[in-house]
């Protein structure tokens, strides 16, 4: 690892250790290994948005060649935006590819992801499915959001017809993630969402 | 024998080109040949080093008119196509505009930028703000002469030393917001937006991008700064040879990408840049590597068609030929009940699995009808009565449409690149003739110029697909597929007459020759498009 990447890291650890919002417990930060090339960051779901209340977990990858290059950040934590594939975690984020700039932080980083789950982008989507119900049934989009951040991030609301409507995929030997993808994928519809689970 | 057939063969090069560029009908084209010749195009084929000479040339032209750097002059010209006139114009206009527009300045004047890692070093890039960012802005409130913004904005030498001259600034210790070390306030550099990093950063980070292959639109470190990094500024602080020769190798793909009237060859490994003062798809000749290309959008030469057509034509050829072909070659609709069938083998005399109905396959007509004239159904017919089929016959007919274009194309596209095999055996034939004493081989030349011609007959005709694909029906349609029947017409002929020719008396088949030509011509000029 090279000696300006492990040092400005470790500086950027303590800047954001030291920030405001942490008092706040808005966002976190944590080492996963000595070598400083992997961090685990937090950000908690912006209020007024359907994400509220939910914590959510990041990879952070360092390269080589920080902060000259961007660090790579996916969601571990499984999320239902627009922005965000619901698969994988990929991030759709200008700052993150070809806006990154050397002189950007973690903490600018962490910040910009929570701006993001305020303020999603439909029209420049990680995930077309997201962002088709985002644009066309909002909604549902809203209730879907609401429902995977209860379900993976410990977000406050509860819905009970998701409940049994996965539980009915599940009966039929469907694991839950996948009967929960599917559905949310098909509005919810759980004829549709049978009929794509077993053709 | 060899080595002579090899000089002979050498010969024949120049004569294949000479035949078609200054050749027999030069007495025709001589009048005017952008009227005659709808394929004339004048172009020049320059090297590298008489590509940067031209910009060379521009650079400095701008250079002494608006009294500017080099470095400067390059990004505005970029910019701007490489438009003298142009930038010289906005200029005069409107210099704060132009140099915000062409990224040399930030569209705010004056950013203090709070250091986001060392908020207590911020107070230096004030102290060495103040100076410039007074004569800043009045600048751009008054709006005076443009030239002394430029200097007030030290813009003349494009980046500042953040403390020049050293005075008290350099003295003190400075923190740089990418690698969080403290330095000597000497050691770092800002462009016109005030962002200072040091030495070491810069040069890190030019080498990152530079590996990345960017060049002239690297851009400065600060978070939201669009400011570009000129030229100097890299040249100055990346001292790697390796980096700068990519670095300038890069720059310059840059450059001639921006200018309208150079092409880089497409042929592979060819160093070549075309120029020409038109820029139309027409096809230039690459005169090191021999590849023929549009100039316009660089594919293969492709007259008629024009180049968003060729492009659509050659998507829709890479995505759909397998499907299409599997589709259109397999299965079809009961002509009664509209059930899809496969025919996976045995006679065309079909029986309906579903409504028991019998039908021909070959033309779905009813089988009872069919009587002994079976064969006659083997022949392609548009459907007349298309619009009120069901959804699966329009886009199988669509398919349909498709393919009769698509193997025209292909096969057309095949005997092309066997052309070297008929050459070959061509000279195999004419050196048996020979050695029989059935003239010399000097009389035998006449075929390598017809089996030329051939080929570029062949590649227009093949190029002819795709714009009637793409045309929609009617009178002009009509004309445009009646000379395409000519043309291949008098090609087959031309084929039949090389492969057969056992006499030394070229009259027959230079008549051929000449009639090919003139079919192809008269296409071109009625149908290839002249768009400027």
């Amino acid at each position: 690892m090279a000696n300006m990447a492990v040092s400005r890291i470790k500086r950027e650890f303590k800047e954001v250790m030291r920030s405001e919002e942490i008092v706040q417990c808005s966002i976190k930060i944590e080492l996963i290994n000595d070598s400083w090339t992997e961090l685990r960051g937090e950000i908690a779901g912006p209020p007024d948005t359907p994400y509220e209340g939910g914590k959510f977990v990041l990879e952070i990858k360092v390269p080589e060649t920080y902060p000259f290059n961007p660090p790579k950040v996916r969601f571990i934590t499984k999320i239902w935006h627009p922005n965000i594939s619901s698969v994988t975690g990929a991030i759709c984020l200008d700052i993150l590819k070809d806006n990154w700039a050397a002189a950007m932080t973690l903490r600018t980083v962490l910040l910009s992801l929570q701006a993001l789950l305020a303020a999603a982008e439909p029209d420049d989507p990680q995930d077309a499915v997201v962002a088709y119900q985002y644009k066309d049934k909002y909604q549902l989009f809203l209730m879907t959001a609401k429902h995977w951040t209860n379900i993976y991030a410990g977000g406050p609301h509860k819905f009970t017809e998701c409940d049994s409507k996965i539980q009915r995929l599940k009966d039929m030997g469907i694991d839950e993630h996948d009967a929960r993808a599917v559905l949310s994928k098909e509005n919810w519809d759980l004829e549709k969402a049978t009929e794509n689970l077993f053709s | 024998m060899s080595a002579d057939s090899d000089m002979e063969y050498s010969d024949n090069d120049c004569e294949y080109d000479d035949y078609y560029n200054s050749g027999e009908d030069c007495d025709v084209e001589r009048l005017d040949p952008k009227k005659t010749d709808p394929e004339y195009f004048e172009f020049v084929c320059l090297t590298v080093e008489e590509v940067e000479k031209l910009l060379n040339e521009s650079v400095e032209k701008l250079n002494t008119i608006l009294e500017i750097t080099p470095s400067l002059a390059k990004v505005l010209l970029l910019e701007h196509q490489w438009d003298n006139q142009v930038v010289v114009d906005k200029y005069r206009k409107d210099a704060n505009a132009l140099l915000i527009t062409a990224r040399i300045k930030p569209p705010n004047p004056l950013l203090s930028i709070p250091d986001p890692l060392a908020p207590s070093t911020s107070k230096d890039a004030v102290v060495f703000g103040t100076s410039s960012s007074v004569s800043r802005s009045s600048s751009c409130s008054n709006d005076d002469s443009p030239r002394n913004a430029l200097i007030s904005l030290g813009i003349c030498n494009t980046y500042n030393t953040v403390a020049p001259g050293g005075g008290i600034i350099s003295q003190r210790c400075q923190m740089c917001p990418v690698c969080a070390s403290s330095q000597m306030g000497d050691k770092f550099f800002s462009l016109s937006c005030g962002h200072a990093f040091c030495k070491d950063c810069w040069s890190t980070f030019f080498d990152t991008q530079i590996f990345q292959g960017i060049s002239t639109q690297i851009g400065c470190m600060a978070p939201m700064c669009n400011v570009r990094v000129p030229e100097d500024l890299v040249l100055t602080l990346v001292t790697r040879p390796v980096m700068r020769d990519k670095y300038q190798q890069f720059a310059f793909k840059d450059y001639v990408k921006s200018h309208p009237q150079l092409r880089f060859c497409p042929g592979p490994n060819c160093q070549i840049i075309v120029r020409s003062p038109e820029v139309c798809a027409k096809r230039v000749i690459c005169t090191s590597c021999h590849t023929s290309f549009c100039f316009k959008c660089g594919m293969d030469y492709h007259a008629p068609t024009d180049c968003v057509v060729i492009k659509k034509w050659l998507t829709k050829c890479a995505d759909d030929s397998e499907t299409a072909n599997y589709i259109s070659a397999n299965t079809k609709d009961c002509p009664k009940c509209h059930i899809c069938i496969e025919k996976n083998g045995g006679c065309n005399h079909m029986l309906c699995f579903n409504c028991k109905h019998d039908f021909c396959w070959m033309c779905l007509g009813d089988w009872k009808t069919h009587g002994s004239e079976y064969y006659e159904c083997s022949r392609y017919k548009d459907n007349p009565n298309i619009a009120n089929e069901s959804v699966h016959v329009q886009a199988r007919e669509a398919l349909k449409k498709y393919l009769h274009y698509y193997e025209r194309w292909e096969n057309h596209s095949k005997s092309l690149q066997l052309e070297q095999q008929t050459i070959d055996r061509l000279r195999d034939r004419i050196n048996e003739k020979v050695m029989k004493g059935r003239g010399t081989w000097i009389d035998w030349q006449y075929l390598f110029n017809a089996a030329a011609l051939l080929a570029k007959c062949r590649y227009t005709l093949q190029y002819t697909y795709p714009y009637a694909y793409f045309m929609e029906s009617g009178s002009r349609k009509d004309l445009f597929e009646y000379q395409q029947a000519q043309l291949e017409a008098e090609i087959e002929n031309l084929s039949w007459k090389i492969e057969r020719a056992e006499t030394t008396d070229l009259g027959d088949l230079e008549n051929q020759m000449d009639i090919a030509e003139k079919r192809r011509t008269t296409l071109l000029k009625d149908f290839f498009p002249v768009d400027f």
